[in-house]
């Protein structure tokens, strides 16, 4: 049973990382225990004081708390459209990224949306939303999109959990009992019998095609949320795609930060290669074209069109705005597509550094959506109180902002603490087709 | 019960408007008002201070509200989803007229306990293009038709009765503030901190008053219903003395702004009436008759304080008239 | 009835535990004190008495405080003596009112003339005050009638001598309008001579909505007849249909069409994961036996 060798084998790999801390983690995660420590702090003042603490007034109602919102539930559909699109099809190198993809989709969707809640003037009424339900509204599709999603993502993470998980439970008579314990829970009786194995790639194969669907739908409601308001900036018809397309550019550049963090941190270079960053930084040059594609006839129409409020919206943006808008659509855009672009340039150090690039752009892109247009209405802002009339994140807004990021990295660090980062069936599965079909393989 | 309103000559009435004992005597539903007791009808004004004279000869200011208060007229949050029957409210508001005096917001102000600034009713300079005459655009909630705000609701905190007013529930709202921005009017104001005012629970809550209001939740212009239910003008109405706002039912297409009442429909027939921003389909409750034959020059309006000004310093005409010096 | 005592004894302790109020003795020399007396006859044949006592500056003229709480008396003024119909207090507008029933008889003097009288019996601090007032009691008859198809006010407006003759009134001005809810719309306003007018009643008067239009026949501040009003009732208006709109994007229910494509994508999404949840159940079943299996092999 060289099968069940192998898989010794390979748990035995992994379990340094399982179980090993090494002190620069210790550091890393006593650092963003402190910073969401701040960030509770900030919430504290937030729901003691009320909103008046941050930066939000009548005009602009909603600043970077709903663009986090954005930013990470985004993150999340684009990791569970990319990590379907690798399950369904098969793709020959998913198994390296797959379960990055993953862990990325459930988090950002847990805390993406934490930041919806903290623009919430009452919070101690939010089961108002399940008492008094109004199915007109987008905020109601939005809360059904996200919960069907989470529930669909949690339950298709999970099924492509459990062949670790028992080979974890069959392999780890050294871990601590409770470790023990957990894997023998969550791995529910899976031994690997041709049955099991069949029922289950069966339905993962389904939840993949339907965590594929579901992520368009959640994008397109997330969308809506904004472009079916009468705002000038807001209301455009290509919200939808556009939104996609972003999302998948954000969630694409972080797995490829990703990658390149635990390549650096945990030393896989033999399981993360350079394909795989070759590989990524085609998409993301795709991606990159299309999403500013889709940004420049976005601008492009209401420039060309003129009606009197998007000119109003471009000159806020171009005079006030006009380095943000610089550095969001056009080196956001641009630096990845040419480092992207040019064979000799993908290194992978470049490809992440594009993808850096790439994220900072996105996000200020998404700060140029929000607040400028919130900033421009129909009717003229004529106000006294100056605070109404422009919008500037205070520190309890920013605070909340870094928690929620050193959140995302922290439960993350956590997660590959539980199951290794490189899906172990994965590599089982890869080696069992290999032997069947030697020629369709050529990584691993 | 009916409640009469009776006026008698007042100096101010142009001869043919002069309209004394125009008594209205139409039942409104929810609100019982006692007519002809000795202590008679009262202006149901928050906050407000009333100096009188009282038989021995002491001036003496009491609180408008402690001698006025109807305890049957309190409508409830459930009650106040249903409307007035048969109703349909409209408001006019002649531009022509208008010379920022600001009366209908402090009016308005006072009567719904509002800190400065925060206005239900604005009073915006307009001038739509740099050679376009510029002019005083009074601007309170539309109480549209189509209303954006009701649609995106997600909670039907915010809701749209029977007879077109559209309102807050501010027991029901969670603060998601999704209806401020889908309000292309810019209607609505929300409460960012906690204020001492909120805990004066003296006077029950209803959304036809929003008094008082609370923390995290939306409010608005409201239409007045409580002052409509005892067939009086809105605050603002009443507080103009310029008679600018006109308030009336669409459905008996009568609005009068106090001193003059008018068909609706001719009026808007013969002062060439629009609404505001027409084009973007929310079919708005509030008309405007047009700037024409203008009873004062704009500027008469910058005579309000610097603070006021300030915030039309971005209207040419304003920049005009600084850089001549004028202001 | 009871809402009456109420709000009274409400007003009452109001005012007097009122903490908030504060005195404040003022030289009086300075206020000219305003005490007038008007009267209304109402469409019901009542008639209001109505007191206006307010207190003005000399010298600035926006300085109007009303007289809050008086007790005015009203009196019916006959040759012999003065006959109480009433009395009132002034609330803080300074303004007193009684209602005197339609049945009340009124003793008139030998031209014809009621004689009315207002009387503030005056404290320590005020002068007592007093204003009369004559005037005829005058009956407007307001039909309405359709006359060869055309909606046509019909009225006569007349007083009645010591033998019950109808005298026409003359060169009176009468104003015509049609009831609203906030105030009411004039819609003619004529000098009537010999006491009878007619003219045709206007069309797009809309009326409730069943077209029930109360029309208005007034004399206002007239010196022989004070204030009288006359009101009828009639089906004459264009009945405009309210109508209410549901399942709109902003009523209480939604259009039907979103009710069905939601729950359609939810069942769909759903009834997925049920199946998924179902199969991991039998997963865990078969791995159940085959630990049974083995345990028993050993
Ligand atoms: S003006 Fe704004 S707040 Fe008022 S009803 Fe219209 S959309 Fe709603
Ligand atoms: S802020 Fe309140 S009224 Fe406005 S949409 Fe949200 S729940 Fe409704
Ligand atoms: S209608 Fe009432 S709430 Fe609206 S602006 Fe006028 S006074 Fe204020």
């Amino acid at each position: 049973m060289d099968v069940i060798k192998r898989k010794k084998e390979l748990v035995q790999e992994f379990s340094p990382m399982l179980e090993k801390s090494t002190k620069t983690s210790k550091v890393w995660i006593a650092f963003l225990v402190g910073v969401i420590l701040v960030g509770l702090v900030a919430f504290v003042i937030q729901v003691v004081k009320g909103h008046i603490v941050t930066g939000m007034r009548d005009n602009v109602v909603w600043g970077i708390y709903i663009i986090n919102f954005i930013f990470f539930v985004c993150l999340s559909y684009s990791g569970a459209f990319i990590s379907g699109i690798l399950h369904f099809f098969k793709t020959p190198w998913k198994n390296s990224v797959s379960r990055i993809v993953e862990i990325i989709t459930v988090l950002s969707l847990i805390i993406g949306p934490i930041f919806i809640l903290l623009c919430i003037g009452r919070l101690d009424r939010l089961y108002y939303l399940f008492l008094y339900p109004r199915i007109q509204s987008p905020i109601t599709w939005d809360i059904i999109a996200i919960m069907t999603d989470l529930l669909g993502c949690f339950i298709y993470l999970y099924l492509t959990f459990i062949p670790d998980f028992a080979m974890l439970r069959d392999n780890s008579e050294n871990a601590p009992k409770w470790r023990q314990k957990l894997y023998k829970t969550l791995a529910i009786k899976y031994y690997d019998t041709p049955t099991q194995r069949e029922t289950l790639h069966k339905i993962t194969r389904t939840m993949s095609v339907m965590v594929i669907a579901l992520a368009i739908v959640a994008y397109s409601v997330l969308a809506w949320i904004f472009s079916l308001t009468l705002q000038p900036g807001w209301n455009s018809s290509i919200f939808a795609p556009y939104f996609i397309i972003a999302g998948l550019y954000s969630g694409v550049s972080v797995i490829i930060i990703a990658m390149y963090l635990i390549r650096k941190f945990y030393h896989l270079d033999h399981y993360i290669r350079k394909v795989h960053f070759m590989g990524a930084g085609v998409i993301l040059l795709i991606i990159s074209l299309l999403f500013g594609y889709f940004t420049f006839s976005e601008y492009f129409s209401r420039w060309f069109s003129h009606k009197i409020e998007d000119v109003k919206l471009l000159d806020t943006l171009f005079n006030r705005y006009f380095w943000n808008f610089i550095f969001a659509n056009y080196i956001g855009v641009l630096v990845p597509v040419v480092i992207l672009f040019f064979k000799k340039f993908r290194t992978i150090k470049s490809v992440t550094f594009a993808a850096v690039i790439a994220i900072l752009g996105l996000y200020m892109n998404r700060y140029l959506i929000v607040v400028p247009t919130l900033e421009s209405p129909y009717m003229p802002i004529q106000d006294t109180r100056p605070e109404y009339i422009q919008y500037t994140a205070t520190w309890i807004e920013w605070a909340l902002s870094f928690a929620g990021i050193a959140a995302f990295i922290l439960f993350f660090i956590l997660i590959m603490k539980l199951v290794p980062i490189i899906p172990m069936s994965g590599i089982i599965d890869h080696e069992r087709e290999q032997k069947r079909k030697p020629h369709l393989s050529n990584n691993h | 019960m009916a409640n009469k309103k009776t006026e008698n000559g007042s100096e101010n009435r142009r001869n043919f408007l002069r309209l004394g004992l125009m008594s209205s005597v139409s039942a409104v539903a929810g609100a019982s008002l006692i007519s002809n007791l000795a202590t008679g009808e009262e202006k149901k004004a928050s906050g407000e201070k009333v100096r009188v004279l009282t038989p021995d000869g002491k001036m003496v200011e009491v609180d408008a509200e402690s001698i006025n208060n109807y305890p049957e007229a309190v409508i409830t949050p459930e009650e106040s989803r249903k409307g007035i029957p048969d109703k349909k409210f409209v408001m006019v508001i002649d531009l022509s007229k208008c010379k920022n005096a600001r009366k209908c917001v402090e009016g308005c102000q006072k009567a719904h306990k509002l800190d400065d600034h925060q206005e239900f009713m604005k009073v915006q300079l307009m001038q739509n293009n740099e050679e376009g005459s510029p002019y005083w655009l009074p601007k309170p909630c539309f109480h549209c038709d189509e209303p954006p705000c009701v649609t995106v609701c997600p909670t039907g905190a915010t809701f749209k009765r029977d007879d077109g007013i559209v309102l807050i529930d501010n027991e029901r709202c969670i603060g998601c503030k999704f209806c401020i921005t889908s309000c292309p009017y810019s209607a609505r104001t929300f409460n960012w901190g906690h204020k001492e005012k909120f805990d004066d629970k003296s006077q029950p809550y209803s959304p036809e008053t929003q008094v008082p209001a609370a923390e995290g939740t939306v409010m608005k212009c409201d239409f007045c219903p409580d002052m409509l239910r005892q067939g009086k003008l809105p605050y603002c109405a009443s507080s103009c003395p310029m008679g600018v706002i006109y308030f009336g039912d669409k459905n008996e297409d009568i609005v009068t702004n106090g001193t003059e009442t008018v068909s609706f429909s001719q009026l808007i027939k013969d002062r060439g009436g629009y609404r505001h921003l027409e084009h973007l389909g929310t079919k708005p409750n509030v008309y405007y008759l047009p700037a024409v034959n203008r009873q004062f020059p704009v500027e008469r309006g910058f005579d309000v304080d610097e603070e006021i000004l300030d915030r039309y310093k971005d209207v040419p005409i304003v920049k005009e008239f600084k850089e001549q010096g004028k202001l | 009835m009871r809402t009456k005592i109420y709000t009274l004894i409400f007003v009452a302790l109001a005012f007097l535990i009122n903490t908030k109020s504060f005195a404040q003795e003022v030289n009086l020399k300075n206020y000219r004190v305003r005490f007038g007396l008007s009267t209304t006859k109402q469409a019901d044949n009542s008639r209001k008495l109505e007191v206006s006592y307010i207190a003005s500056n000399k010298k600035d003229r926006k300085d109007r405080v009303p007289i809050y709480g008086a007790d005015i008396n009203f009196y019916n003024v006959t040759e012999d003596k003065d006959i109480l119909l009433g009395t009132a207090k002034t609330d803080k507008e300074g303004t007193a009112q009684l209602i005197v029933p339609a049945k009340q008889a009124y003793t008139a003097n030998a031209e014809g003339y009621i004689n009315l009288k207002a009387v503030f019996d005056g404290t320590d601090a005020l002068d007592s005050e007093e204003d009369e007032l004559a005037i005829k009691d005058v009956f407007l008859e307001l039909n309405l009638k359709e006359i060869d198809s055309v909606k046509t006010v019909i009225l006569n407006a007349y007083t009645l001598d010591s033998l019950q003759t109808k005298i026409p009134i003359d060169e009176t001005e009468i104003v015509f309008s049609i009831g609203g809810m906030i105030s009411n719309m004039p819609i003619k306003r004529e000098f009537v001579s010999d006491g009878a007018f007619k003219f045709e009643f206007p069309e797009h008067i809309s009326g409730d909505k069943n077209g029930n239009v109360d029309v208005f026949a007034s004399i206002i501040d007239n010196d022989n007849y004070g204030n009288v009003i006359q009101k009828k009732n009639i089906d004459w208006g264009i009945n405009k249909q309210i109508t209410h709109e549901t399942n709109k994007l902003w009523s209480e229910a939604a259009p039907i069409w979103m009710y069905v494509v939601l729950s359609i994508l939810l069942i769909g999404v759903w009834a997925n994961y049920a199946y998924s949840i179902k199969n991991l159940f039998d997963i865990k079943k078969e791995g159940k036996e085959l630990e049974l299996k083995s345990q028993n092999e050993n």
